[in-house]
């Protein structure tokens, strides 16, 4: 099997084969766009978690009638889908009150098309004590809404398992990781950034004995043609692998990733406990440090540092998408930290559905070039 | 329908206004020395622009008449008033100075003995009183890497603070408040100003007992944090005392509002929405606040009982939606003047929670955190806009007799943005006309002010079927 093929096609479609197959197995699937929803809660028996994306999307037409122009086109790119009847498939939908796009997606969601199960969760902007425990007031409140609506079991027993799970399923994914930063790296950056979003937009017991695969055949690849730089990517939501495959096609290649749909933070593992929902609450609110959250800018900064630091990076990129008001700010002073720290950055503004190509080629040949690489 | 025209009394009221505004002015730079002044004038040369307050007064009370002339001219003169007083703090009180964000309640600053200095208040006043006064803010920030599409409040802000336009602080409090250009523009203002910071959280989903608390309880640590980090300390009969002088304009203002809804109003424009602005969020409690309700109601009073109209040949009564248009701030002013439109209220002064429980410092903490969330602007952007923002639309025109519903559609704000497809289908529905203007709140490069009136224009000549009155 042509793995690269296969997990292209799976991303051409929300509904791919693997979504397809489980439903026709009985399983509900929850569309989710955050991540700061637990994908874990909807993973538990009966129920699996759909990332939800708008790939392959032409144009905002009617989505831009309702949320204007002038909000991020991935929440314009999902309502115009949603409009578009291609997240039809989905049972239900969990939003977070992560930003002012999402929030807004939300109520016009509520106004224009509501499925049967619709849900935001209230997520708290710092990570102290009062916040974790409003977390987990509300993810309980969550989970008793799940079980009403679906009769699924989300007692402590069924999270635990659902824990154990996505843990094992993120350690591989981890794993597969470290093939694309060591010294001689055999996968590239596209290729992996394929496998994650793939990962996160289907069931995952169908996809696992695929992804074990893939691990017991990466050590025998050969190491990959030489590459001008070493990049690390940062941003916010990036579900589309051809966006990487561009900065690679100039020689830059993509070691490490520090993206809401990527490796980090998003793959590290919950903590296994008796009394999962706090940790659940504590865990989602701590580890995406997103800017949406207040206080931790200088945690933020010194993170992607470190994680360049780590995959040896000769710099970063950090990208983010027209309009994001708490990335497009942060980016300003993330810019001035990373240089501080006597590490290249580009920053690069990007609508969501991939265009301006040439302009993206040119920025990345001068980034690398200005590094003398 | 009685309407009065600008007479003598007029005039001589301008004049009066004037002259107050000048001698409230030279008495502080008097009292500050003219090396003093010398000196702040030019670390701090955004005070020049302050200085224009009277040919905005002029702007303001054009084609007024009467007391709500009067009422107007009062108003401003009482934000001169305040905002003496506020630099008055940066000369005298540096050792008590902090920064804060403009929706965080001052009641609670000002019973720790603490300087408060709002940081988006110079963003609010400059365009109104010197259109383009901010560009260079906004320009500033850009070339730091702050995108164009963010609010302009909050990009100025962030300008301002790069330019090194605030006064030294020993604190900066701040929150998630009220959207999030707002909150994100912190980081980069406290990173600059190099002070400690604290963020104070609001929940979502607010209207319930559960959010009350968390809010309570984020105040609470706010005034632990600030008792840590500044010589403040809580004084709760202080806050109490405020509080209750809170509570009276409130009631004050309630009493307003009912005589408004009257056909034609006896009061209108910056008489309800710039006191409210003013005197709720930046001088709350005081006794000078009380004092300027009383004297505003007594006027409007006075118009209701002889069936004054404010605006004369008030044909059309607006709600405003967002807040006004700093740049072209006499917008009101035109419009009553060229197709009789009365705005009666907008959505930076209507709440629905303007008293506080003073019986305990809980309860105050909470009627507080109630006031904020349940607030203008926080209401708006949070909790589902099926429970707040619709509802506040439509209850208001309802409520106060309206005709049509005006949104200052301000580019940057994308909670607004966002929502208009739907505010336009629901106004559709309930046949309320529903004009949207297209225009940056201080940017004036965006939509000029003959933008905004050709909009206006063409709404009401097409869709009212008005005709000029000019």
């Amino acid at each position: 099997m042509d793995t690269d093929k296969w997990f292209s096609k799976i991303l051409d479609e929300p509904l791919n084969e693997l979504v397809q197959k489980s439903m026709d197995e009985g399983q509900i699937p929850i569309g989710y766009s955050c991540s700061y929803v637990p994908d874990v809660m909807l993973s538990v028996d009966g129920l699996f978690p759909v990332r939800m994306r708008a790939t392959g999307i032409a144009g905002t037409e009617i989505a831009d009638n309702y949320l204007s122009s002038v909000i991020c086109s991935y929440t314009r790119s999902l309502l115009e889908f949603a409009l578009d009847g291609r997240y039809d498939f989905l049972r239900g939908w969990v939003f977070a009150a992560s930003c002012d796009h999402l929030r807004r997606l939300y109520d016009n969601l509520e106004y224009l098309k509501r499925p049967g199960f619709s849900r935001i969760l209230d997520v708290p902007h710092k990570t102290g004590n009062a916040a974790i425990s409003w977390y987990t007031d509300e993810l309980k409140l969550f989970a008793k809404a799940l079980t009403d609506n679906f009769g699924v079991d989300l007692s402590a027993e069924a999270l635990a398992k659902a824990i154990r799970e996505h843990n094992a399923f993120n350690a591989i994914l981890r794993e597969i990781g470290e093939y694309r930063c060591g010294d001689k790296p055999v996968m590239t950056g596209t290729q992996y950034h394929r496998i994650v979003v793939a990962a996160s937009a289907s069931p995952k017991k169908p996809l696992l004995p695929i992804l074990e695969k893939i691990l017991d055949d990466l050590p025998k690849r050969d190491p990959l043609p030489a590459y001008r730089a070493r990049l690390l990517l940062v941003g916010g939501h990036l579900d589309d692998p051809g966006y990487i495959g561009i900065i690679e096609s100039q020689g830059g290649l993509v070691v490490g990733d520090r993206l809401c749909t990527g490796s980090y933070p998003g793959l590290q593992p919950i903590p296994e406990t008796r009394d999962p929902i706090e940790v659940l609450a504590k865990h989602y609110l701590t580890k995406t440090s997103c800017p949406r959250m207040m206080e931790a800018f200088r945690e933020r900064a010194e993170d992607i540092v470190t994680l360049a630091r780590d995959c040896r990076a000769d710099g970063v990129v950090i990208q983010i998408l027209k309009f994001c008001d708490t990335w497009g700010v942060e980016a300003a002073a993330f810019v001035s930290f990373i240089r501080e720290a006597g590490i290249p950055v580009l920053r690069l503004e990007r609508d969501y559905r991939l265009g301006s190509e040439g302009q993206l080629r040119t920025r990345i040949q001068a980034f690398i070039e200005s590094m003398g690489k | 329908m009685t309407t009065t025209k600008p007479g003598l009394s007029d005039y001589l009221e301008l004049n009066k206004y004037r002259a107050i505004n000048l001698m409230n002015i030279s008495r502080m730079a008097a009292k500050h020395g003219p090396l003093n002044m010398h000196r702040d004038l030019k670390r701090y040369p955004w005070i020049w622009d302050l200085l224009q307050v009277n040919s905005l007064l002029k702007r303001l009370v054009e084609g007024r008449s009467g007391n709500y002339r009067t009422s107007v001219a009062m108003v401003l003169g009482g934000v001169v008033e305040g905002v003496i007083e506020l630099l008055e703090g940066i000369f005298y009180r540096s050792d008590r100075l902090i920064l804060h964000e403009d929706l965080l309640p001052p009641e609670i600053f000002r019973a720790m003995g603490l300087q408060p200095w709002v940081p988006e208040l110079l963003g609010i006043l400059l365009p109104m009183l010197v259109p383009d006064t901010m560009q260079k803010y906004l320009d500033a920030a850009e070339s730091e890497g702050v995108p164009p599409d963010i609010c302009s409040l909050p990009r100025a802000t962030i300008g301002m603070a790069l330019k090194n336009a605030f006064p030294e602080a020993l604190a900066i409090v701040s929150s998630n408040m009220p959207c999030d250009g707002g909150m994100s523009s912190y980081t980069i203002i406290a990173r600059q100003m190099k002070k400690p910071a604290y963020w104070v959280d609001i929940p979502f989903d607010f209207k319930n007992e559960r959010a009350l608390d968390y809010f309570a309880g984020e105040l609470k640590d706010m005034i632990a944090w600030l008792e840590k980090n500044t010589p403040g300390r809580i004084d709760w009969d202080r806050l109490k005392d405020i509080c209750e002088k809170r509570n009276a304009m409130a009631e004050l203002e309630l009493d307003i509002w009912d005589m408004i809804r009257h056909r034609p109003a006896p009061m209108a424009a910056e008489a309800i929405w710039m006191s409210h602005l003013w005197f709720f969020n930046i001088n709350p409690g005081y006794d000078t606040s009380i004092k300027l309700f009383t004297d505003l109601k007594a006027l409007t009073q006075k118009n209701l009982e002889a069936n004054v109209s404010a605006v004369p040949h008030e044909k059309y009564r607006a709600l405003l939606w967002n807040p006004p248009t700093l740049h072209y701030i006499d917008l009101m002013n035109w419009a009553e003047r060229t197709y009789g439109v009365s705005v009666i209220l907008d959505s930076m002064s209507f709440n629905r929670q303007p008293f506080i429980d003073t019986s305990t410092p809980d309860s105050m903490l909470k009627s507080l955190g109630n006031i904020i969330m349940q607030g203008p602007m926080s209401r708006h952007t949070r909790g589902p806009a099926e429970a707040n923002y619709f509802p506040d639309i439509f209850h208001m025109v309802k409520h106060f007799d309206l005709d049509m519903v005006w949104v200052a559609g301000h580019i940057g704000c994308k909670n607004t943005q966002a929502m208009s497809g739907v505010l336009r289908e629901k106004c559709r529905d309930s046949g309320v006309p529903l004009l949207v203007i297209d225009y940056d709140l201080m940017d004036s490069r965006i939509t000029p002010k003959e933008g905004i009136q050709e909009q206006v224009g063409n709404f009401m000549e097409n869709i009212m079927k008005a005709k000029r009155l000019d």
